[in-house]
């Protein structure tokens, strides 16, 4: 995919006007952020200033919100960021960051791990994970991790809050013994890439003990799963993001993964380690931010870009001010 | 000049004369399935041969492959069914002289259909419905492949020679006899040409099926992007070419045997 200059995007502003409205993605924001911001306990940095720093993101709200508080940060400090967010697909993301089109992004630990490092084994603890992922993305791919922040966009089954109540489902190990004692509730929509993952479907079944015959399995495009679970006729169970806001809005039930089954996903700014260390402040900037992060506040940031209709950026920023990061300058 | 060397010149003329597109069109209809083939077994003998990881052994192996290239073949079967049973006798209905002011109604309603995503009309099929599986899939794809047999139909119904109706009745057929027998035959070519376009769009957008639970190659494709394993998209990308190029070769027989005799 080629990433073209933003002024040629205005062109299809007018259609982009109406993805932007159903999906929420970052097509309305300008080529640099749509507001000044001011520096707040993030203070100018002369190294910084006027470095052109790129922020790439895959193409789903929570990518998008972190990348525009990344780009709100780096202003902050006197960066000359441009807007590169919304590029579809994680390998092609991570192929901008590789080949220099982009300067940075986030990250997680599981997806570097299992696709671009191509192993087929998880590591059950976050930090070990983390080390092996930037060991790993170092030495073969000479890309740079900074540290991870608290954001872990597990996998997760849930169900609706009705199903969950009825049956008094709380954790995986509920529902398993759920479906061991009445099989035919065990109907499950999942991703095609969640059934071929050795962390997906085939982990929690050998970590929990059961087995759900290909028959129970149902295919859907990952934002279908979200209305097939909440209709409720199509299945009982559905693969979901722990930080997607429609967990929230939809009123689901997420299931405990009390055993571990599910790999980590910490979120981390990731960049080529030579623009690292030509410009090691971008860590000094990020790394406070980044460990601020949770998993409610991007369920409660993402929210309000879904839900409300609000400007990623904005969000972005507003969440900056609050944390004292940054200000808003007074004209 | 022999005799001999005379003959092989008129017969090379001969040849000539009757349409090098004829020759290469038979050609094509032997090197298509040919090169369907070749490019399914290299794949295969490619992928099979590569050392699989634990991730691509789950798409990458003979029952899924088979379960989710008849899924496909499935799909795109119950298309063209669709197609047909809709387009061509709407088709028919709308060249009517009693239809003409409502044609463009529904001329305009396929035209969006073709128009529109087809990711985008499965999935909101499926969000109004809730309904999933293969026929959530065949029926938007059947909306959205539908254009191409109903225009053909109408523009071959319409392009009949209208002395050849009016002779039709002088000799005292019905309307519907002429519509069977004069009408239809002549727009048949048409029609099958339509067909053959609508099948082959059909099996390309047969691959967004999984995204409602109806499987198909695009679950083979969808995995091998989403997990980076080049093996299984390629694989799943391959298959579905071959299938394309199969179909529309079935077209291309369709047209060659199905149209009227005089015409062929």
């Amino acid at each position: 995919m080629k990433l073209r200059p933003r002024h040629r995007l205005a062109a299809l502003a007018a259609v982009g006007a109406l993805v932007a409205g159903t999906s929420g993605c970052g097509l309305d924001a300008g080529y640099n952020l749509p507001f000044d911001v001011a520096s707040g306990s993030i203070k100018p940095i002369p190294e910084l200033e006027g470095v052109k720093i790129r922020v790439g993101s895959k193409n789903f709200t929570e990518q998008i919100l972190l990348s525009y508080i990344a780009e709100v940060a780096l202003t902050a400090a006197g960066a000359d960021v441009e807007d590169m967010t919304n590029i579809q697909g994680s390998p092609v993301v991570r192929q901008a960051l590789v080949v220099g089109d982009i300067d940075l992004y986030w990250e997680y630990t599981g997806t570097a791990w299992i696709q671009f490092q191509q192993n087929t084994k998880p590591i059950p603890d976050e930090q070990a994970q983390y080390e092996a992922v930037k060991k790993a993305d170092l030495k073969q791919f000479g890309i740079a991790w900074l540290d991870y922040s608290p954001v872990n966009d597990k996998y997760a089954l849930a169900t609706t809050r009705e199903f969950a109540d009825k049956h008094g489902l709380k954790t995986m190990s509920d529902m398993v013994a759920l479906v061991k004692k009445q099989p035919k509730l065990g109907t499950y929509c999942m991703e095609s890439e969640f059934i071929s993952r050795q962390d997906g479907l085939v982990g929690a079944e050998q970590v929990y003990g059961f087995d759900v015959p290909n028959s129970r399995i149902k295919t859907f495009g990952i934002g279908a799963i979200y209305a097939a679970l909440a209709g409720g006729g199509v299945c009982n169970f559905g693969e979901v993001f722990t930080t997607d806001g429609r967990v929230l809005t939809l009123d689901l039930a997420v299931l405990e993964d009390d055993k571990k089954a599910f790999p980590q996903y910490n979120a981390a700014v990731t960049m080529r380690k030579e623009f690292l260390d030509q410009h090691p402040e971008i860590a000094d900037v990020l790394e406070p931010v980044s460990a601020k992060l949770n998993n409610e506040l991007i369920l409660e940031l993402s929210v309000k870009i879904d839900g409300e209709g609000m400007d990623p950026a904005v969000v972005a920023r507003d969440w900056l001010v609050r944390e004292g990061f940054v200000t808003v300058p007074k004209d | 000049m022999s005799t001999d060397s005379d003959t092989s010149t008129d017969t090379g003329a001969v040849l000539n004369v009757e349409s090098g597109s004829r020759r290469a069109e038979l050609v094509r209809l032997f090197l298509q399935p040919a090169a369907a083939i070749v490019l399914v077994v290299a794949v295969l003998v490619w992928a099979f041969n590569t050392d699989l990881d634990a991730l691509e052994v789950v798409t990458l192996n003979p029952t899924t492959l088979l379960r989710t290239t008849w899924e496909h073949v499935l799909i795109t079967i119950a298309v063209t069914v669709m197609v047909v049973v809709v387009a061509i006798p709407l088709g028919v209905v709308l060249t009517r002289r009693w239809a003409k002011p409502i044609a463009p109604i529904f001329v305009g309603i396929a035209t969006i259909g073709q128009a529109a995503p087809a990711i985008g009309v499965i999935v909101l099929y499926f969000l109004l419905t809730q309904q999933e599986g293969l026929w959530a899939a065949a029926i938007p794809l059947a909306f959205v492949s539908l254009l191409p047999v109903l225009r053909n139909t109408m523009v071959g119904i319409q392009q009949v020679d209208p002395a050849l109706v009016d002779a039709g009745r002088g000799v005292g057929m019905s309307a519907f006899t002429v519509l069977w027998r004069v009408e239809l035959p002549l727009a048949v070519p048409l029609i099958l040409a339509g067909l053959r376009t609508s099948l082959v769009l059909a099996v390309g957008t047969a691959t967004l099926a999984l995204f409602v639970n109806g499987g198909g190659l695009g679950f083979i494709i969808d995995t091998g992007y989403k997990i980076a394993r080049t093996p299984v998209l390629l694989t799943g990308a391959t298959l579905a070419v071959a299938l394309a190029l199969i179909v529309d070769w079935l077209g291309a027989l369709a047209e060659r045997y199905l149209g009227p005799k005089g015409l062929r």
